[in-house]
């Protein structure tokens, strides 16, 4: 047997690329829509954590991971209904509630999560190979045979840019995020909207979570998430609220993150703790650029991001 | 459906009531956590009463975690009284203890005490600001958002800090833990209660308070902060400068944070180590929100939330109850009291139909 030649090397890197982007596409489509809303979520982390937790948990009892995936992100969205009721119904400061979330989360997966710290999963997903897709030289192999999961991320991308842009759906959403007033005044149910998309941030949240420990690293260790929910929130701001976009952004960084394993496996000398820190780096050094583009474009940024609306209050 | 009347101002009452409020209801939500892992919540928190206030040695290790709250909640204040979220104190707090654990280390031996003392708390000040610069001279000239980016240089700090412990400021006879070297007589900052590991850490932290009260309300700079705080726009109208301000208020948020690192290693840890307790950057936010951005009731509020975590480690130590808890009592306050800031802003009475 010889060394496997550098293309066999490649497609695997690329392939677990795209896996761990997909823990990162889940909550920033997810994002993206919570904040064309109006409504900004920045308890991503601790929504990750608690659909990670979950989704591991009943993946784990019921030995059915694709349950478990659905539980993760049940549990990921309904954790996204208190930051809904404090900022929406309580009109309560939105970046302050996002932080209590990130930290509830942290400390309720961490206190019932105790237990089952290296705990694993005996079942994973099947990988599977779509029909002469996945024949197609190193991009098949690596976009094309992979997990349902994965798969499901891709349908998501596209449907939802379709959602946001070709539909009657998409417009009253961009309505109530850029004018919550006008909107209201076309008669869309400003509340109700915002509700609906929050609750859609978590569950994708939740789903993105779930698939770290189910697809991604099939175990429970405490704060496991490790920041990723951060970067999902920056990530919204590299692709400039548009889900296309976050397919480039997450498989960036998921590139990143598979080559720094990678690099660290193969036993380099470049000390472990410099290159677990890129992605972090990468992030802050992105997203400064892209707000410097955001900003000389005027482009994507939904006008009321942050602003609470009161149907009381009309200026 | 709920009517809101917007109220004219809050009464001192309304405020310590909603707060009183939200502690108990944090600690409610926090019992049926416990309930749900099986445990009885009376019993855990007796413990966590006992392990915080129980005795003369507890009294003073909680003084010993609302040390660092003191410090970081103060100067997280002065600029949330202008609206900018500082995340960072996490990293700021990490940064500094690497300055000033640097002179620590390396230093020339036979320095006096309070020479090297000194030094130290500068360079612990220093190591703060410069963490807290970057995310502040970004916001103020390119509007880059300050929650992400602060917090994702919390990261990028706790993996310097690993850099250090795992590489050349590893003590040799650590036997490969990733500690330095134990921190000389004179590079540890006086205790201030005999028997106890609370410092003049503490003082620094009331002292801190202090100055950040005057700062608020004497100064003119605590002035135009304030109509900041109010509005960006009326701010720039009237004529104030809103980046520099910004970036002066953050320096010396960061910069005590930067303190509480230093004062951290040198009055309770005495050496540098990857666990250093950054976490008390996060608690200072709820700190600094719980006694509504005032100065001296962070003080009394970190001596309660430091009481909380003090207990938080005896339960864990004697009950095995995850720490976990205490975040998710923490967390509970700050949703109930966030949720209940509309009963400042508004009264709210009960209407039929649609308004």
């Amino acid at each position: 047997m010889g060394a496997p030649s550098s293309q066999v090397i490649l497609t695997m890197l690329l392939s677990a690329a795209i896996r761990s982007g997909t823990i990162l596409l889940y909550p920033t489509i997810g994002e993206i829509f919570t904040e064309r809303a109006g409504i900004m979520n920045v308890g991503i982390e601790g929504m990750m954590l608690i659909g990670a937790f979950f989704g591991f948990i009943v993946a784990y009892l019921t030995r059915n991971p694709y349950l478990g995936f659905f539980a993760g992100m049940l549990a990921g969205g309904l954790s996204s209904l208190i930051h809904a009721f404090i900022s929406i119904t309580l009109q309560g400061n939105q970046v302050v509630s996002g932080l209590a979330l990130t930290i509830f989360g942290g400390g309720i997966t961490n206190f019932y999560g105790q237990h089952f710290v290296n705990y694993h999963l005996s079942t994973s997903l099947k990988y599977i190979a779509i029909p002469w897709l996945s024949k197609i030289p190193v991009i098949g192999k690596v976009f094309f045979n992979q997990d349902i999961i994965v798969y499901l991320s891709y349908i998501i991308a596209i449907l939802m840019w379709f959602i946001l842009y070709k539909t009657k759906v998409g417009i009253h959403l961009r309505a109530v995020g850029d004018d919550a007033q006008a909107a209201d005044a076309m008669g869309v149910n400003v509340y109700a909207t915002r509700y609906f998309w929050t609750f859609f941030g978590g569950l994708l949240a939740g789903a993105g979570g779930a698939y770290l420990t189910i697809g991604y690293a099939p175990f429970w260790l405490d704060a496991m998430t490790a920041g990723r929910g951060w970067i999902a929130v920056a990530l919204v701001i590299f692709a400039m609220w548009d889900p296309l976009n976050a397919i480039f952004g997450a498989y960036l960084f998921g590139s990143l993150d598979a080559l720094q394993f990678q690099l660290q496996a193969a036993g380099t000398t470049i000390p472990a703790s410099l290159l677990t820190m890129q992605p972090y780096l990468l992030t802050f050094i992105v997203i400064v650029l892209a707000t410097v583009i955001v900003r000389l474009k005027h482009i994507g940024v939904p006008r009321e991001l942050g602003l609470p609306f009161s149907r009381e209050e009309k200026s | 459906m709920l009517r809101f009347e917007k109220r004219e101002n809050v009464s001192l009452k309304l405020r310590i009531f909603i707060s009183v409020i939200s502690v108990l209801a944090g600690l409610i939500i926090g019992a049926i956590a416990i309930l749900l892992a099986r445990i009885n919540p009376l019993t855990a928190y007796k413990s966590i009463i006992i392990g915080a206030f129980g005795s003369k040695y507890t009294l003073t290790e909680t003084l010993v975690s609302a040390t660092p709250l003191i410090l970081i909640s103060v100067g997280l204040i002065l600029v949330f009284k202008m609206n900018f979220w500082n995340i960072g104190a996490y990293g700021q707090y990490i940064i500094g203890a690497i300055f000033s654990s640097y002179f620590a280390l390396f230093g020339p031996p036979n320095i006096s005490r309070f020479l090297l003392l000194t030094i130290m708390t500068f360079a612990g000040l220093a190591g703060g600001a410069i963490w807290a610069i970057i995310p502040a001279v970004l916001r103020a000239y390119w509007e880059v958002n300050e929650v992400i980016s602060t917090l994702l240089l919390n990261y990028v700090a706790l993996y310097i800090l690993k850099y250090f412990m795992y590489g050349f400021w590893r003590d040799p006879t650590s036997h490969g833990f990733p500690l330095s070297k134990p921190f000389a007589m004179n590079a540890q900052l006086p205790r201030i209660i005999p028997n106890s590991r609370t410092n003049l850490g503490l003082i620094f932290g009331i002292i801190a308070a202090v100055i950040i009260w005057f700062i608020i309300k004497k100064t003119k700079f605590g002035y135009e902060i304030r109509v900041i705080g109010g509005s960006k726009e009326a701010a720039r109208y009237a004529g104030i400068n809103v980046a520099r301000n910004m970036i002066i208020a953050m320096i010396i948020s960061g910069a005590l944070a930067g303190l509480a690192g230093m004062a951290q290693l040198s009055g309770v840890i005495h050496m540098l180590q990857i666990e250093i307790n950054p976490g008390y950057g996060y608690t200072a936010i709820i700190v600094a929100w719980l006694s509504y951005l005032d100065p001296f009731a962070a003080v009394f509020v970190s001596i309660l939330l430091g009481a909380l975590a003090s207990g938080g480690y005896q339960i864990q130590i004697t009950m095995q109850v995850p720490f976990g808890i205490v975040a998710v009592i923490e967390s509970a306050i700050l949703f109930v009291l966030i949720g209940s800031e509309v009963l400042m802003r508004y009264r709210i009475s009960f209407a039929k139909g649609r308004a």
